[in-house]
């Protein structure tokens, strides 16, 4: 069976409020992005799938395993919350060895695993380190490590990146992209630069409902010829805001070097320029284009 | 695996701080109680006192009870626990009236003279000193025993001592628990003697300590186990460790079940090692080829000490898996609150009822505990099926909160929450 999850009509609830709406969605092998604003269910979405929420509406099948058979989809899944920790006292290695013996491993091939993952994520010089001595960037590498410590076929991670400094988080996305290699690996985040820099495959979605799904080209695509810069006066900020969706804003001196999108070529000063990523999200969130 | 997690369990046990307080609290405790056991040596003749007993027998705790009764109705106050603290109760008129009503079909006296009258005639005797020296005289706290009407029955003489309980409010000398120990007498030297022999020959000496032991370690094991069971219970999600748990593949009952052991076992890690004290000290104090029971205090550990720390440990882990606050801490503080206040009418043993902490303040009184045996044995099974019932709740709820279809602190947090926008 190929590494496959098949969402279809998926509708989650929480009492009277509607998180996830009709979502139908085909992930292959491979790192696919799932991108949103907060609050859009994002982790709804991901708990689904790792089984840590009951699916409300619709039908998912993993590897062609119904979601509904729990205990066969944890074998085949690893996850990585957005909050997690592990018990501070327990050294890194115990940590890992608790969690491999609740995976069902053997002694002997947590024995040799463990110390292969932590060499993975570059915690093997820590593995007698406590966790409650660990650093944020630290944390998620070793929740990584946790997470594929029984080589699931599908790797869930949610928000991984948040809070790490911009070395660890450029070290954590190699280390995904490394392991998507050999598996699908479902990454949430809400920071555009993650998706960029390590899915072909994205979806965006927003208030439950996706706007875009397809390839990281096809969302630039959206954007394209829509993307300006240019160099204006503090004093014309404000106007410009109010009219356009400003992307960035580089300030130099008196000036102000603004990027932004709009249909048409606004005033003569403003130059088209190549869209990135975060220029077709923002066109994308902001009601343009609104198509799957 | 299961075993494996077990292991991983008692480690993580080893290393909580909870744990070594328990420890500690136990060795205190029982350094303060049994730390300085003197051995019962052979009693002689002719001694001024060989302590006291409960009788049993029927026309004595008549006597008694109706003695103490007759007492505190002239005085028109009432002594009672009733959730084991000391209150003085003065009833109305109208159950002061149903009162003397019930003396009076109980011991033909009608007025207050005639029952003063009564009473003073054996008040000489009743100082509980000179008593002691009379043999199989009945002392009576604060009055003097006062003979039933000759035809009262003992099952009558029950109901209306119940219904007496009943208008005092409960926790009086006269609900039924407490009515066989109305009736204190002084032992002889032969029923001294006969007990000690029994302690000898039957409890070959260490069956007898060995249930003082779990006495004394009961009232302990009542209550500490709880604070382990919140702690471990709450440890996943304060260490944020609730997802990555859940999302494993070992099932609900694994997780749960093999913390519910881990936890038994390192309780009853001390238990038995502390118990290795006064085995040493009946050893020692055994003559060469006297025969000791060796297993006695590993027996009395599981079969009565046991059953304890399950209860408090089911009691802890449900509450906490269901409402994930400490909770269970308070509720099983009350119960053994009452459960030890409950049981002190029936410290002598011999009376284990359903009581939490069944006691047996003595390693004497081998008779008491082979008649209750059979009640004790229902009373360690059935806290040790409600335990294990328990702890198949609390898989159940895991398994529910694991898959989120149960979240009640989310829901009591949401509610505050609401609560305190508004």
């Amino acid at each position: 069976m190929s590494a496959k999850i098949k969402i279809e009509h998926l509708n989650q609830y929480y009492g009277k409020k509607q998180a996830l709406k009709d979502v139908n969605l085909t992930i292959h092998q491979g790192m696919f992005g799932l991108l949103g604003r907060n609050g859009a269910g994002k982790t709804t979405l991901m708990k689904v799938l790792a089984t840590l929420l009951p699916k409300s509406e619709g039908k998912i099948t993993i590897c062609g395993v119904p979601l509904e058979n729990s205990a066969k989809i944890r074998r085949m899944t690893g996850y990585l919350p957005q909050d997690f920790s592990m018990y501070p006292n327990m050294t890194v290695y115990e940590a890992m060895d608790y969690l491999g013996v609740l995976s069902g491993m053997s002694k002997a091939l947590r024995k040799k695993s463990i110390p292969k993952l932590l060499e993975k994520v570059n915690l093997l010089d820590h593995q007698k380190t406590k966790v409650k001595a660990l650093s944020g960037g630290m944390k998620r590498r070793l929740g990584i490590a946790q997470a594929i410590l029984h080589n699931p076929r599908i790797l869930i991670v949610d928000e991984p990146t948040a809070g790490l400094d911009p070395e660890e988080r450029v070290r954590f996305r190699n280390l995904l992209c490394e392991i998507a290699e050999e598996r699908i690996v479902i990454l949430s985040t809400h920071i555009v630069g993650d998706i960029e820099a390590t899915c072909e495959q994205i979806a965006v979605l927003n208030e439950g409902e996706f706007l875009y799904q397809g390839t990281v080209s096809g969302l630039i695509e959206m954007a394209d010829g829509k993307v300006y810069t240019a160099q204006i006066s503090k004093q014309e900020l404000p106007r410009i805001k109010e009219k356009y969706i400003v992307t960035s804003i580089l300030a130099l001196g008196n000036n102000v070097m603004v990027r932004f999108i709009a249909d048409q070529k606004p005033f003569a000063s403003a130059k088209i320029c190549e869209a990135g990523v975060e220029d077709a999200y923002m066109y994308l969130m902001n009601g343009e284009g609104s198509e799957v | 695996m299961f075993a494996q997690l077990i292991l991983k369990e008692c480690r993580q046990t080893a290393k909580s701080i909870i744990y070594w307080l328990i420890v500690l609290i136990l060795v205190i405790f029982f350094s303060s109680q049994l730390g300085n056991m003197d051995i019962a040596k052979k009693p002689k003749p002719g001694l001024e006192s060989y302590g006291r007993y409960y009788s049993s027998n029927e026309q004595d705790i008549m006597k008694a009870t109706l003695g103490y009764l007759v007492s505190e109705y002239t005085n028109g106050k009432y002594v009672t626990y009733p959730i084991g603290f000391y209150k003085m109760v003065t009833p109305d008129k109208e159950e002061q009236k149903r009162i003397g009503e019930i003396i009076s079909e109980t011991t033909g006296l009608d007025t207050k003279e005639e029952m003063e009258k009564a009473l003073n005639a054996e008040t000489e005797d009743s100082d509980a000193e000179a008593s002691d020296k009379k043999k199989n005289h009945i002392i009576v706290l604060g009055g003097a025993p006062i003979a039933p009407s000759k035809t009262l029955t003992y099952d009558r003489f029950g109901e209306l001592m119940r219904e007496v309980d009943h208008l005092l409010g409960g926790g009086s000398q006269y609900n039924k628990k407490h009515l066989k120990t109305n009736a204190a007498t002084p032992k002889t030297y032969e029923q001294a003697l006969q007990e000690y022999e029994d302690l000898m020959e039957k409890d070959h000496l260490t069956g007898g300590y060995a249930r003082l032991y779990s006495d004394y370690m009961g009232i302990m094991l009542g209550i500490l186990p709880v604070f382990l069971a919140v702690t471990r219970g709450m440890r996943d999600r304060r260490s944020q460790m609730r997802e990555l748990i859940a999302s494993r593949r070992a099932s609900s009952a694994s997780v749960i079940v093999s913390r519910y052991i881990s936890m038994l076992i390192m309780l009853m890690l001390p238990v038995l090692l502390i118990s290795c004290i006064p085995l040493m000290e009946c050893i020692q104090y055994a003559a060469s080829g006297f025969h000791l029971d060796y297993l006695a205090f590993v027996k009395y550990s599981f079969g009565w000490l046991l059953p304890t720390i399950m209860i408090a440990t089911a009691v802890g882990m449900v509450l906490t898996e269901l409402t994930d606050t400490a909770l269970g801490v308070l509720v099983q503080l009350a119960w053994w609150f009452l459960a030890i206040f409950s049981s002190m009418s029936s410290m002598s043993g011999g009376m284990y009822g359903l009581d939490l902490v069944p006691r047996h303040n003595t390693e004497y009184n081998y008779a008491g505990f082979h008649a209750g045996f059979t009640q004790l044995a229902a009373n360690r099974v059935l806290y040790a099926v409600i335990s294990v019932l328990l702890i198949a709740v609390t898989v159940w709820i895991y398994s529910l909160k694991r898959k989120g279809r149960l979240d009640i602190r989310g829901k009591l947090l949401g509610n505050r929450k609401r609560k305190s926008q508004a």
